[in-house]
């Protein structure tokens, strides 16, 4: 995908359809490694289905056969030279994790993480996120339960919140340096 | 145009001829995801791409085949799931602008 907080935002929203109620995601860069790791505790995976995840022909969509999420974010990720792995457990939640070299030129940007969470917020469900983001050793830490305990009974959906928490998260990544990523 | 006739034009080579579709129009590109968004039905995909995700998203946008170019040899894994998914598969020594260049003012 264009930007790697799209692939973030695709794999989020498959911890939503396995029913989490909460999903952490983490983007760490370090020694000239990118890596996210989507952690969540919904359904889970048996596996059978575990096995073949990564082939495009493996899908939970009833609507059609053939699902990119996941093997496009493997691919992007070797492409680099770097990695991809997926654990899951029935009943616990699946971790999905994908390593990218930084500087390698077929490296696609980490892109608008800002965009990504709030696309996430907006969606009308009740799962919680915590976004942890590291770029060599300065890091902030974003988690919408927190949030909501400040927000006093105002919707986290509202554009007003979800506007904020957008331009928040930018300004965070720009001050730890991750804007070069 | 039928794809018979294409890899005809294109000294191209069978990998995986399910069915002898007509070509409706073209696309050329490497980047799966815009693809995926952009590729028009009954198309003829140009890509220099020989993963099996090529396979995926030939699925999802429908094309009538793909054709790998610049001599590429697709993996043995693309090769499996194109037979399987019943994706038409052609490859030649083109690259992707001489095979167009070729072909496109036929289509």
């Amino acid at each position: 995908m264009r930007e790697l907080s799209l692939n973030i935002l695709d794999i989020v929203e498959n911890s939503v359809e396995a029913k989490a109620t909460l999903v952490n995601i983490d983007v760490i860069a370090k020694d000239n490694l990118l890596t996210i790791t989507i952690k969540d505790n919904g359904c889970g995976m048996d596996e059978d289905f575990l096995k073949k995840v990564t082939d495009p022909f493996t899908t939970t969509r009833s609507t059609r056969k053939v699902g990119m999420g996941i093997p496009l974010f493997k691919m992007e990720a070797e492409m680099t030279g770097g990695s991809f792995k997926i654990e899951s457990k029935k009943g616990v939640g699946t971790v999905t994790s994908a390593s990218f070299v930084i500087d390698s030129i077929d490296r696609m940007p980490l892109g608008n993480l800002g965009e990504s969470i709030s696309t996430l917020l907006s969606d009308e469900i009740e799962t919680e996120y915590r976004l942890y983001v590291n770029v060599d050793g300065k890091d902030f830490e974003f988690d919408t339960r927190e949030l909501k305990k400040e927000l006093d009974g105002i919707s986290i959906q509202s554009p007003k919140v979800v506007l904020f928490v957008k331009e928040m998260i930018e300004e965070n990544i720009l001050e730890i340096g991750g804007s070069k990523l | 145009m039928k794809i018979s006739e294409l890899i005809t034009l294109l000294k191209g080579e069978i990998v995986n001829l399910d069915e002898d579709l007509e070509i409706k129009s073209g696309y050329a590109g490497d980047f799966l995801s815009f693809v995926m968004g952009n590729a028009p039905k009954d198309s003829a995909w140009f890509t220099v791409m020989s993963n099996v995700n090529v396979i995926g998203v030939a699925a999802l946008a429908k094309v009538a085949v793909v054709v790998v170019c610049e001599g590429v040899i697709p993996e043995n894994e693309m090769i499996k799931a194109a037979k399987k998914n019943n994706i038409n598969l052609i490859k030649t020594n083109l690259d992707i602008y001489s095979a167009v260049q070729v072909v496109g003012k036929l289509i």
